[in-house]
């Protein structure tokens, strides 16, 4: 398996496509593996871990159908080869307790949902330059 | 035996039934119950039977057959009186007709204490009265009201007995009478109206008037005849007897009056003796027995006839009472409003009395049917009302000598009957009846009952000047009748009931509403919130396309009105999350200081706008105590209006100001934009209402009804003041404490 440079968990069809042309648009070779709920998220985490792939970055949106976007994040954080993923919690909400709870279970950071393409591609961009760049710099 | 010595002021002590003497037109025997032997006598019996009365004493009963002629020579007169005692009663044996020297004697028997009493009276009617009775009996009860029946009986008992006047005496409430009805020969002073003080008629002689019914007074004049006896110590007890002798004061009063002979026949309802038939001649007459009986008779029938028509007239009122009662009960059920209810209908509370006027308060208004007083005093009477009497009712028919305030309207209101409602905030219904300038017409001055003395060698005198006396009675209602009393019990029971289960309604109605008022919310929050979703992909997707070079200037321009729409939508729906939002969070109070607060807005609120050519002037900041984030929702979105609406003139200017008035810290902010018009003051702070001259200007019409929703969550108060073109203040306020 090709190792994923983002692995996305997100339910909405329509923002996971709004990601996926911002991801591309900001570098075009980036590899994004995208799934649609809790329970395919949970087999492919452990699929990761089996075959030794690391994704560089894990993006979950919060409130996904069944398991949430918190069961994830606290399941990686027991998975021993994936734990020092950077994980960053996805949302619309911005409701203080959630992301007072994602950071206590691990989050790398919590980011609330840009309003409009213009601004997710911003996000996007300094996500990429964070975490890929400068993180890489900072290694 | 001790002699009782009689005067006005103790002739309610005088002993009446054992006066010692009888009146000497007949004679009296009277034989021990056991012994059967004579016990007394009286001194005139000598008289009639031409033997010495004394002789007779302690002699044998059967003695008195020598002096007696019977018809029926084989029955004597012990005889006669065991058949009396076997049969336990002297009716049917009373009168028993003898002769004594040749002239025709009645025997009547009756019982005293320990003795029989056989008195003799002579026959003086030559004809049998039965069937004039019953004549007489049937045309008295023609009168269909209880004044006609009086008036009857009067008639009636005229034409019976012959007397020259007959009245029919009322016993009052306080022990006084009055005549209530008259027949008298022509030519008489009419007694009709009269009142007479109690004193008039002892107790004891009204206790008579009860064992008694009739009582007789053949002629004042003659002389009494004392009954003899050997029982020195015990007097006998005539309280049973017809020829009982008469009390010297009565004779007197009488005499005074001219009259010769008195008869009286007692009228006793329920019991009570409820007035007197009394009859006066002014020349000796005596009736006969029969005569008396069959007036008797008249008297005891009409006795039960004023029972039934009393009872039948105090029933109708009742039945009126009640059916006012239903009536209203049927309009407070139907109608919305409780004073309507009760007054503007064909019956009205009104009817549930004999009130001629009434007064409600009820919910601040005042509503009167009828003569009342004047407003301002029924409100004044209210509150006296309100302070001074009880939680249920309050009457008197006598309101201006408690409350002197009402001797002023003391024609329409001399009677008052107050139900209170509810005494806490003065609600209640008062019924008036006017005053009633009565004249008491007295049969002699009642304040003084001794006049003068009759002659220098009594120490004693009944009341000598006859002369009307009269009184007028002030400040006096007709009384209240428990009739009335009850029936405003009953409908103030009604009234309550429906109070209650009223307010009962309302507290439910609110419950629901606050229940449906929290669902809106809930329901605003929610719908708000999931619409965003869908709207960021629809703006997402035109901005994807926007970004598509195959897509021509026309498909760019579509593209850009669709984010423009979105946008708008986007704004539209944040405010409202911000409206429900007020509604679901709870008030954090603290101490808002103001003058970092406004600060802060300030920048927000420039930067915002670009309002860098508008200047903003703060006065006094008095701090407020309430929820931060709230004060601040309020500030900015007044702020930010008075911004946006004068962005258009030369010098815009925004003053923000505060001051103390009572217990509240006002806030006020001015602007010199665009204006409201005031005719549509009311439609400001409605949600989504955006004013004519505004249309150019972006705006949801949320702001203001957010700043409402705020400020009474606060339990304050928001308005504003306005002038189209020259500028708008609003107003905040809000509680200090």
């Amino acid at each position: 398996m090709k190792t994923p440079d983002i692995f996305y968990v997100e339910d909405d069809i329509d923002y996971a496509f709004f990601m996926q042309s911002a991801v591309q648009e900001v570098k075009d070779n980036l590899n994004l593996i995208i799934v649609d709920d809790g329970a395919e998220a949970l087999q492919k985490l452990l699929d990761f871990a089996e075959s030794k792939t690391k994704p560089k970055l894990i993006l979950l949106d919060l409130n996904l159908p069944g398991l949430s976007g918190l069961d994830l994040l606290k399941f990686i954080r027991e998975i021993p080869y994936l734990k020092t993923v950077p994980v960053i919690l996805f949302s619309t909400s911005d409701n203080p307790e959630d992301v007072k709870a994602s950071i206590e279970f691990g989050a790398n950071a919590y980011l609330t949902k840009p309003d409009g393409y213009e601004n997710l591609l911003k996000c996007v961009h300094s996500v990429h330059d964070f975490w890929f760049n400068q993180h890489l710099r900072l290694n | 035996m001790t002699k009782f010595s009689v005067d006005l002021n103790n002739c309610d002590k005088e002993p009446i039934h054992i006066p010692g003497k009888i009146q000497s037109h007949g004679f009296l025997v009277a034989v021990d119950k056991n012994s059967l032997l004579i016990t007394y006598i009286s001194e005139n019996a000598g008289v009639f039977l031409s033997e010495q009365a004394k002789k007779l004493l302690n002699k044998e009963l059967s003695l008195l057959n020598h002096f007696i002629k019977q018809h029926d020579v084989a029955f004597n007169i012990e005889d006669l009186l065991k058949l009396g005692i076997i049969r336990k009663s002297f009716d049917a044996i009373s009168p028993h007709p003898v002769e004594i020297n040749g002239l025709p004697f009645y025997l009547i028997i009756s019982p005293s204490k320990n003795d029989w009493l056989l008195e003799f009276e002579p026959v003086t009617l030559q004809f049998d009265i039965q069937s004039s009775i019953g004549r007489s009996a049937s045309s008295m009860l023609l009168g269909k009201s209880v004044s006609a029946l009086l008036k009857g009986a009067a008639q009636e008992i005229k034409k019976l007995i012959q007397y020259d006047r007959i009245m029919v005496y009322k016993f009052l409430e306080d022990g006084h009478g009055e005549v209530v009805a008259e027949e008298k020969e022509a030519g008489l002073e009419s007694f009709f109206g009269l009142h007479y003080p109690a004193s008039d008629i002892p107790k004891q002689a009204r206790a008579l008037y009860k064992l008694n019914l009739t009582r007789l007074i053949a002629d004042v004049n003659i002389a009494d005849s004392p009954i003899l006896t050997l029982k020195e110590n015990e007097a006998l007890d005539l309280t049973n007897g017809s020829l009982r002798a008469v009390s010297p004061i009565h004779i007197q009063y009488l005499k005074n009056m001219g009259v010769y002979s008195s008869f009286s026949i007692s009228l006793i309802s329920h019991g009570e003796l409820w007035g007197l038939i009394a009859c006066h001649n002014y020349s000796p007459k005596f009736i006969d027995y029969k005569a008396r009986e069959g007036a008797k008779l008249i008297g005891q029938i009409l006795s039960s006839a004023l029972e039934y028509r009393q009872e039948e007239e105090d029933s109708k009122v009742i039945e009126q009472f009640k059916s006012t009662a239903n009536v209203l009960l049927e309009h407070l059920n139907r109608d919305k409003y409780l004073i309507e209810a009760i007054t503007s209908h064909k019956r009205t509370i009104l009817d549930a009395t004999k009130a001629s006027g009434v007064a409600v308060i009820f919910e601040n208004e005042l509503k009167t049917i009828g003569n009342v007083p004047s407003e301002k005093d029924i409100r004044e009477l209210s509150e006296w009302l309100k302070t001074n009497t009880g939680e249920s009712l309050y009457y008197t028919h006598q309101f201006p000598e408690i409350y002197s305030p009402a001797k002023k309207y003391k024609s329409t209101a001399s009677g008052i009957l107050c139900c209170m409602l509810n005494k806490e905030i003065g609600e209640m219904i008062i019924w008036f009846k006017p005053e009633m300038i009565t004249t008491v017409n007295w049969a002699g001055n009642p304040e003084k009952p001794v006049v003068s003395a009759e002659n220098g060698l009594l120490n004693l005198s009944p009341r000598k000047s006859f002369e009307i006396w009269s009184q007028v009675v002030n400040n006096t209602s007709e009384k209240w009748l428990a009739e009335e009393i009850t029936s405003v019990l009953r409908i103030r029971e009604i009234i309550i009931t429906h109070i209650n289960k009223k307010a009962n309604e309302i507290r439910l109605l609110n419950e629901k509403l606050q229940v449906a008022y929290e669902e809106l919310d809930t329901f605003s929050y929610t719908i708000s919130h999931d619409l965003r979703t869908p709207l960021t992909s629809i703006k997402t997707y035109a901005e994807l396309l926007l970004k598509n070079k195959n897509i021509d200037e026309n498909g760019q321009k579509m593209l850009s009105r669709i984010l423009v729409g979105a946008d708008k939508m986007n704004f539209l729906i944040k405010e409202i999350l911000n409206l429900a939002r007020v509604g679901r969070s709870e008030i954090i109070s603290e101490t808002v200081d103001m003058e970092s607060l406004l600060q802060e807005i300030k920048g927000e609120v420039w930067s915002a706008f670009k309002a860098d050519q508008t200047e903003l002037v703060l006065g006094k900041l008095l701090s407020i105590k309430g929820d931060k984030t709230q004060i601040a929702q309020v500030f900015t979105n007044l702020i930010g209006n008075a911004v946006k609406y004068s962005a258009m003139v030369a010098k815009p200017k925004v003053e923000v100001t505060s001051y103390i008035d009572g217990g509240e810290v006002i806030y006020t902010v001015k602007d010199n934009g665009i204006g409201i018009d005031n005719r549509y003051y009311d439609r400001v702070f409605e949600l989504f209402k955006r004013m004519d001259n505004v249309k150019e200007i972006e705006g949801t019409g949320v702001g203001l009804a957010i700043v409402k929703r705020i400020v009474e969550k606060h339990n304050g108060r928001v308005w504003f003041e306005s002038k189209l073109n020259v500028g708008s203040t609003f107003f905040v306020a809000f509680k200090n404490r």
